[in-house]
Formats: C-alpha cells, sequence, structure tokens
C-alpha cells in the first residue's frame, strides 16, 4: 500500500504542486488581508463565536476569520496532527486538562510580550482560569470562560415532601437531611443524585474539606490524604450508607439531568452550563430553581472549576493578526456577547450579568456568586494518564465494592506513577 | 430473503408449524434490529424535551418537522451527500482497479523479490490505521491538498487488505484459461484484462462492498483532514451536530435518517450481491 501510495504521489507531484502553487501565490500578492482560522468544538457557541467575528471583522477589515467546528474527541486528534506538522489552526480553544500539555510541547506561543506590547489588563479574569493557563511563569491563553456551580432542586418535589427550599446556608448535613426526607421507594424518586464524574462530584466536595487531587508543585497526588477521602466518601455514602441516590449502573444508563428534568430526582449539583438544557424539558422549566452550592462542613466553599482559554498556535503564519483576533475574543465585547446566550459564564470579570439575566426562569446568580471560590482544575503535563485511571477506578468505591480509602490509595499510586514517568 | 417465485401454498402451510421456535427466534432478532431504527425514527420527530425525559417518550406528542429543516440550516448538506457519493465512488473505483492489478501481479507473475514485496504488503495491513494519520496528513499538506475533495478520497484509494483478497482470489483461477490464452497470443494485459478480470467478479464485488461501507461511515480522516464544512463528507457534518455539553438529539437523528435514507436504497437494490459480499470475505465492517 505504501509504496503505491508513494508512486501515485509522485506522479501527482509536479501537477499538484503547480495548482497549489497558483492558488498560493493568488493569497501572498496580497499581503494585508489575511485569513485567520479559529478552531473551536462546541456547535452550541458557533453562533456566538461568528457574532464575535463578524464585529471584529468591522474593526480589522483586512482579517477574515473562519471558524472550524470539530467534535471534542476528534478535536484533540485534528489539533495534534494539524500542529505537529505545521498546518494548525491559528487561534483555538485550549482546555486546562491539556493546556500544560502544548505549551510545554511547543505547540502553543506564550503572549506575554504581546501582553506586554497591547498593555492587556489580565487582572480583568477570573484569576483561578489565568493561573491555570501559566504555565512556567508563562502565559499560554486569554480566559475564555469558567464555570461554576450550584444545587439544582425540584420545588414541586420539595413541596410534596414539605421540604425547605435550600439557600446559601446549606452545608453537606443539610443536603443529607433533605435528601434523607425527599427519598420516596414508593414513586422511584430519590433525593439526591451522586454520579461518578469527577468534575460534577468530588471535584467540587475535595476543596471544601482541604483536600487535594494533585499536589500545588504538581509532583505527587493528592488522592491517599484523608481530606480528600471524606470530599469523595460524602458522593459514596449517599449511595451505600443513606440509599437516598441511584446506584452507579442506574447513572450510567440514564443522564443524571434528564433524571433532574423529569422528576425522578430532587437534587443536583448543576454545572453552570446546564440550565440551558434543564429550560428545553418544560417540566425542568416549571418546576427546577438553583441555590448555592452546599458549603462544606466547615462552611468552606472552594471548589475546581474548568475553564476554556483561546491559545494561538506556536506555528501560525499569522501570529500578529491572530493576537489582534485572541485580545478581541478576551475583550469586554466579546464577553458580552457570550454571556447573552445563557451557554457560559465569561472569564471576562464583572460581566456576568448578561449570563445572569439570560434565563428569567432560573436563579442564574447562584453560578455568579460561586466563581470568587473557583480553584484552578487539577492538571500536569499529561493529565489524561491519572485522570481517566482515576475514574475507572473510583467505580468499585460507587459500587460499595472496596471502601473509598482503599480505592483512594490505589488511585494515588497509579497517579504517583504516571506523574513520575512525566518528569522524565 | 423472501424469495421471488411464490411458494405452492400447501408448502407454506407444512413449514410454519415445523419450526416455531426457529420462527419465534427470527422475530425477535427482527425486533432487535429494527428496534433502534425506529427509536431513530421517532427521536427525530420529537421536540428535544420529548427526547431527553425519562421514561423516553416513543411517540411524539406533534410531529416536528421542523427538525429536518434545521439539519439543512445547519450544514451544507446536499454538499456533504455529494462529497460522500464522491469519496465513495472514488475510492471504491480506485481500490478494486489498483488491487486488481496488484493482486493479479502477485498471484500470477514471478518476478525478484516478489515474496519479500508481498510480505511488506502484508505487514501493513498489521498497523492501526491510526498510526498512518499523522503521515498521511503531512503527505497531504505537502501536496497542497488540505482541505481539498482529493484529500478525502486519495490516501483512501489504496489497500493492502484489497490487495491481499484479490491476490488469493487470482491465485485460485485455474492455470490452464491463462496458459490457453498466452499459446492464443494474448499478451499479459490482455490475459488480465480480458481473461482473468471477468473471471475475479465475485472477488472485485465483496471488496467493492466492503469499500464502499467503510467509505460510506469514514469520519477520522475526514474531519482530520478537511476544515471546511463544505469540504466534508456527511458523516463529519453530522459529528460537528454533537455539541460539548449538549446535544440537540432529535436533529441529530434527523441528519442521520437522511444520512442513511441512500444507503438503505442501495442495500435494498444489491442486496443478493452485499450477501455474497460479505460472506464471500468472512469480513464484516
Amino acid at each position: 500500500m505504501n509504496t503505491a501510495r508513494r508512486l501515485l504521489s509522485l506522479c501527482l507531484t509536479p501537477l499538484l504542486l503547480a495548482a497549489a502553487a497558483c492558488s498560493g501565490s493568488s493569497e501572498s500578492a496580497d499581503n494585508e488581508h489575511v485569513t485567520l482560522t479559529y478552531a473551536i468544538w462546541d456547535q452550541a457557541q458557533s453562533a456566538a463565536m461568528k457574532q464575535i467575528i463578524e464585529e471584529f471583522h468591522a474593526q480589522h477589515p483586512n482579517i477574515d476569520v473562519q471558524v472550524q467546528v470539530t467534535p471534542w474527541e476528534s478535536y484533540w486528534t485534528k489539533l495534534q496532527t494539524s500542529i505537529t506538522a505545521g498546518s494548525g489552526p491559528d487561534v483555538l480553544w485550549m482546555t486546562m486538562v491539556y493546556a500544560k500539555y502544548y505549551a510545554v510541547g511547543g505547540g502553543i506561543a506564550p503572549l506575554d510580550d504581546k501582553i506586554k506590547d497591547s498593555k492587556l489588563d489580565m487582572g480583568a479574569y477570573v484569576p483561578a482560569v489565568t493561573k491555570a493557563y501559566t504555565v512556567d511563569g508563562k502565559v499560554y491563553g486569554i480566559p475564555k470562560d469558567v464555570n461554576g456551580f450550584g444545587l439544582c432542586y425540584n420545588k414541586k418535589l420539595f413541596d410534596a415532601a414539605k421540604v425547605k427550599y435550600p439557600d446559601d446556608s446549606w452545608t453537606w448535613s443539610d443536603v443529607i437531611a433533605a435528601a434523607q426526607k425527599l427519598t420516596n421507594p414508593q414513586k422511584g424518586v430519590f433525593g439526591f443524585v451522586a454520579p461518578e464524574a469527577d468534575e460534577l462530584s468530588w471535584y467540587l466536595t475535595v476543596p471544601q474539606v482541604g483536600g487535594q487531587v494533585i499536589s500545588d508543585d504538581e509532583k505527587s497526588s493528592g488522592y491517599d490524604k484523608p481530606a480528600t477521602i471524606q470530599g469523595i466518601q460524602f458522593w459514596t455514602d449517599m449511595i451505600t450508607k443513606y440509599h437516598v441516590s441511584p446506584t452507579l449502573q442506574q447513572t450510567t444508563d440514564t443522564d443524571p439531568l434528564a433524571m433532574l428534568t423529569s422528576g425522578k430526582v430532587a437534587m443536583r449539583y448543576c454545572g453552570s452550563w446546564e440550565p440551558e438544557e434543564i429550560a428545553a424539558v418544560p417540566y425542568g422549566k416549571a418546576n427546577i430553581d438553583i441555590a448555592p452550592l452546599p458549603a462544606g462542613p466547615d462552611g468552606n466553599r472552594k471548589y475546581y472549576s474548568n475553564g476554556l482559554a483561546n491559545s494561538i498556535s506556536a506555528k501560525s503564519k499569522h501570529p500578529q493578526q491572530a493576537w489582534e483576533f485572541a485580545q478581541f475574543l478576551g475583550s469586554e465585547r466579546a464577553a458580552e456577547i457570550q454571556a447573552k446566550t445563557g451557554t457560559v459564564i465569561p472569564a471576562y470579570q464583572g460581566h456576568a450579568d448578561a449570563y445572569a439575566k439570560a434565563m428569567p426562569e432560573f436563579n442564574l446568580q447562584v453560578f455568579v456568586d460561586h466563581l470568587k471560590y473557583a480553584e484552578p482544575f487539577p492538571a500536569s503535563t499529561d493529565t489524561a494518564a491519572w485522570r481517566d485511571t482515576a475514574t475507572k477506578q473510583f467505580a468499585d468505591a460507587w459500587t460499595g465494592k472496596a471502601p473509598v480509602a482503599d480505592v483512594s490509595q490505589r488511585v494515588a499510586e497509579a497517579m504517583n506513577a504516571a506523574l513520575a514517568k512525566e518528569k522524565k | 430473503m423472501a424469495d421471488s417465485a411464490q411458494p405452492p401454498v400447501g408448502r407454506r402451510r407444512r413449514y410454519l408449524p415445523r419450526h416455531p421456535v426457529a420462527h419465534l427466534l427470527l422475530c425477535l432478532g427482527a425486533v432487535v434490529m429494527v428496534g433502534p431504527f425506529l427509536w431513530q425514527l421517532t427521536t427525530s420527530l420529537q421536540t428535544f424535551g420529548e427526547s431527553v425525559s425519562v421514561p423516553p417518550t416513543f411517540v411524539p406528542r406533534s410531529l416536528q418537522w421542523s427538525n429536518v429543516t434545521a439539519v439543512f440550516a445547519a450544514l451544507p448538506f446536499g454538499q456533504q451527500l455529494l462529497n460522500t457519493t464522491l469519496m465513495t465512488i472514488a475510492r471504491t473505483v480506485g481500490q478494486v482497479l489498483f488491487s486488481c492489478l496488484a493482486g493479479f501481479a502477485f498471484a500470477r507473475m514471478q518476478f525478484r523479490g516478489s515474496a519479500v514485496l508481498f510480505g511488506i504488503f502484508l505487514s501493513v495491513t498489521m498497523v492501526p490505521y491510526q498510526v498512518f494519520l499523522l503521515p498521511q496528513y503531512q503527505i497531504m499538506q505537502r501536496l497542497g491538498l488540505l482541505n481539498t475533495l482529493v484529500a478525502l478520497f486519495l490516501p483512501g484509494m489504496f489497500s493492502a487488505f484489497g490487495t491481499f483478497l484479490m491476490r488469493q482470489f487470482f491465485r485460485q483461477l485455474p492455470m490452464e484459461i491463462e496458459e490457453a490464452a498466452r499459446i492464443d497470443g494474448a499478451n499479459i494485459l490482455q490475459i488480465f484484462w480480458r481473461i482473468m478480470l471477468p473471471m475475479a467478479a465475485p472477488g472485485m464485488i465483496a471488496l467493492g462492498v466492503l469499500v464502499i461501507i467503510w467509505s460510506w461511515n469514514d469520519l477520522l480522516w475526514p474531519l482530520v483532514v478537511n476544515s471546511d464544512p463544505r469540504q466534508m463528507p456527511v458523516s463529519a457534518g453530522l459529528a460537528s451536530l454533537q455539541g460539548q455539553y449538549t446535544t440537540n438529539f432529535p436533529v441529530l437523528m434527523a441528519g442521520s435518517l437522511l444520512a442513511s435514507l441512500p444507503v438503505i436504497v442501495v442495500f435494498i437494490v444489491f442486496q443478493r450481491h452485499l450477501m455474497s459480499g460479505i460472506a464471500f470475505s468472512g469480513v464484516k465492517g
């Protein structure tokens, strides 16, 4: 196959090079006018992105921007392939999970000089996001959005069980007490839902008791710390001790959010991107509201937040124009446009009002108020190497097959081994 | 499946009670196979709220034809369907043609290093497809073909597996026919084109069927090599309908349904060939 392929490409090369040369020359002749490519992965946000591009183009008539939407799973394969080959997008969405990988590997460009030249105020963004995209003291992305969390609850089920609605005084014990009252096996209603999904479960409770997923120097796992174990135990207890949540089997078969919007569970920890989906279901729109995320036993409200940034490819052929665009994406105006859609909270501080007002049926302000407790998402150079293993292993604790402490110990060992490999 | 010739009534009456268990199992099998497809059909006509409710909704309250128009609004659907068709045709013609040429050479022509060369060919089939992603991408890039229709099908026009398949097929054909043709004065190309190729039709159909199925569904390569929605096949277009957080399932299902319609038509028309093709190659998908 290879031989045939190579022979054919040899035969075709002169012909195709001629064609490429023709198209290439017409572009380079007009030096002023450039077309940037902007890689994103969420179809739902492409409308907002296109509006931002339109306004950017009005200000910079010489710069065209083309959006490439690639679904999440293929996005990273494509990015890695195209950046390695040197023809990737100019500006791209980056997540905290992969930021260090691409920064250390030289795929995305440090922006410090440009930030200094343009006098861009990095203090305008939620600090946790800026911190996550700062690798070895250099900034690799302009913060785009940030996640807040809240307690979604079903007013109808609360009324039926005569339980007071949750408020900002709630801590873990209030959640457990309410969940016990709300659980009604005859009607198939659970008081709470404890999915096994780091971002939507233990990443929210581990910091509340002073636990850590990864040490500050990113060299060792925090999963073997007693506080971390306590933060995870909160979730498994809901299933194995109090029996107020559907089992792991059930939350794997049915989307926990769908359980909430169908009246099967009374409470769920929700992310700031979810109200849109809740509102799309008539039952959800009528009966669900959002309260502040319950604090830890000592009133601690810290949580791990993911958030995206706009990064510039280190291989971009138009770094200056790419910077102009990335800067606009990080501007107040771009934040406003994004916020209005109600899909994401912009990382640009003080401009979350439009988000909070996007869906008046819910108390979205809860998510915005949560942001001040945000900590950067746990990440190292090769986050995927230990994060996926952790999620797989913790299934044993969720099903009650092994105590959380034992599984945590196992996860910590595997994670430490993965981190040690990273340093070489 | 159903024979076009009507079975005699008497035979049919005797036949039914003889295999009640088999019939029951077959009916169950049919339900299991058709079920997801029917669910896709009803989901494509539901509202988003209905599609994510628990327990699941099977019959939509009112038919949401707007899901179908939403597909056309979100994607250059017609163009993408055309791209898929062109990609499939080019890959199929290319693979069948080149595999036959190479397979015939390996089966019937003696030349130095033929066994070694064939061994190298076979070793290619043992490498996972993903390994070729980067080198193939770089070749397309250097040829200046990124983001073009040609990039979609060019690397897919050659196949080590196809060469292997056709070589095995040509080896089975009787040597005497070839010798007779040679005595009649045919040169090697004439023997290939006039004599051997027509006899290899079943093998070609088998290979063709496999390539068509693989090509129609191919997702990763088109997504990686092309970025402009107008240069993408419909599989990649449908994939981009999935959001990061929420996916509008009714619209996705409507699009998938539209995309599978041509395949269903092809299947109904070529049912018999498809069955024998897959049975012959012993490989599915």
